[in-house]
């Protein structure tokens, strides 16, 4: 590129000076250079010309390239709308034959979920390790104490917690009438997609009339997937 | 002689390798042919190197033929040169010591015409030379059209427009090696007409 950096006068004067010494006594850099200059003293005569004869679309962009085209559009070329269609067919089509049909006989089939004894042992903060497998998932029994001397709360909040401590759903169910005596069992079924090795936590709250929340309960397991 | 036989029909073509004895030997007898050759020859780089240097092209000229006189006359004095085949070398130092000159006689607006020098043969454009002309010419412009817009610009913002490389880079988003390399392809896709018409063959159309 020594030529073109002479021809763009980018060399250093001690450079250019070494490097017309060479180009004086070599006939194949000599051509080359002369070359670079007649095309540039060409070049420099017909550019006026060809630019003012050039489309304003084709004579340019004096700066950075101002179009700017929209890539969305780009994505209905047939080159990457055929494979794109293509692909959504195979998708609609597992969906039809495949995943909507297990969902259909889960929703209306009856099925086993292994239930976890939570209850007893494992109120308050004491942990207690619940196996399951993502398929079924796991229920768990969840009770809400009513016994006489309780605060009259209206309703109940069970939120579930991840390993991480985050809440991963929230539940409310209305409290139960006057005439209800005792626990009232529920059962908490967690799918087996939700499901993390870890240590889970579920609270229970009584929602007062005026919206205060007290945590009533509070249970907290390890859960082991065996899948 | 490295220089070979006319080529074509062009009498004047001479395939030019490199100097030796028997060419500053022709030169110094005023052989026609070989003194064409120097003066087309060498007339392309001393004008590429003169005109980064001269503002005025009748200076350019000037020191031109100033230099052509200066190594005729020192090859006939002296006989030839110890080192034939540093022909060019001695005309780039001949030329440095007339630029040198020519910038300190500038101010004083003193001309380097001297009398008693010897007459170098006029060089004239024929119709070969026209024709080959209207090919380069061609050549270029097909090239120039090639170009994708951005890169017409870029070359006339540099060379025509003559603006600060840094900043017409800047402008056009692009840095200095994609300008060499721009011009690297241009040229080297010229290279190949340039050669085929003219190559080293002696430039007729050169103004001697």
């Amino acid at each position: 590129m020594a030529a073109e950096r002479y021809l763009l006068d980018e060399l250093t004067p001690d450079a250019r000076e070494a490097f017309e010494e060479h180009l004086f006594d070599c006939p194949e850099c000599a051509l080359d250079l002369r070359a670079g200059a007649a095309f540039v003293d060409e070049a420099k005569a017909q550019l006026p010309e060809i630019m003012a004869t050039l489309p304003a679309a084709a004579r340019a962009p004096t700066g950075r390239p101002k179009v700017k085209r929209n890539h969305w559009l780009a994505w209905w070329r047939p080159a990457f709308a055929a494979p794109a269609f293509a692909a959504l067919l195979i998708v609609l089509g597992y969906q039809n034959l495949v995943t909507f049909p297990t969902l259909r006989t889960a929703a209306n089939q009856p099925r086993l979920v292994p239930l976890a004894p939570l209850h007893g042992a494992t109120r308050g903060a004491s942990h207690l390790a619940v196996t399951a497998d993502r398929k079924h998932g796991v229920a768990l029994p969840v009770n809400l104490p009513l016994e006489p001397g309780i605060a009259n709360y209206i309703s109940y909040s069970i939120d579930l917690y991840d390993p991480q401590g985050r809440l991963a759903w929230t539940g409310v169910v209305a409290a139960p009438g006057e005439v209800a005596r005792g626990d009232q069992p529920l059962s908490l079924v967690i799918p087996g997609a939700m499901l993390r090795n870890g240590a889970y936590s579920v609270a229970v709250s009584g929602v007062a009339p005026h919206g205060e929340r007290t945590v009533i309960e509070r249970y907290v397991f390890d859960l082991l997937l065996t899948d | 002689m490295l220089y070979s036989s006319p080529l074509g029909s062009a009498e004047a073509a001479l395939q030019f390798h490199s100097f030796d004895a028997g060419y500053v030997a022709s030169l110094c007898a005023g052989d026609r042919r070989t003194q064409d050759h120097f003066v087309g020859y060498f007339t392309e780089l001393l004008q590429v190197k003169l005109r980064s240097r001269l503002q005025s092209l009748h200076a350019i000229e000037d020191v031109r033929q100033e230099t052509f006189a200066r190594v005729l006359t020192v090859l006939r004095k002296d006989g030839g040169l110890r080192q034939p085949e540093r022909l060019g070398a001695f005309v780039n130092t001949v030329c440095n010591h007339v630029l040198f000159e020519q910038y300190r006689s500038s101010s004083r607006s003193e001309s380097l015409d001297a009398e008693g020098r010897p007459e170098l043969p006029a060089l004239g454009a024929d119709a070969l030379d026209i024709v080959v002309a209207r090919q380069i010419k061609d050549k270029v412009r097909e090239i120039l059209l090639d170009l994708a817009p951005r890169d017409r610009s870029l070359l006339k913002a540099v060379f025509l427009d003559e603006r600060d490389r840094d900043e017409v880079c800047r402008e056009f988003g692009v840095d200095r090696q994609y300008l060499r390399v721009l011009l690297h392809r241009a040229k080297q896709e010229f290279k190949a007409e340039y050669v085929k018409r003219i190559g080293n063959q002696v430039p007729l159309a050169a103004n001697a």
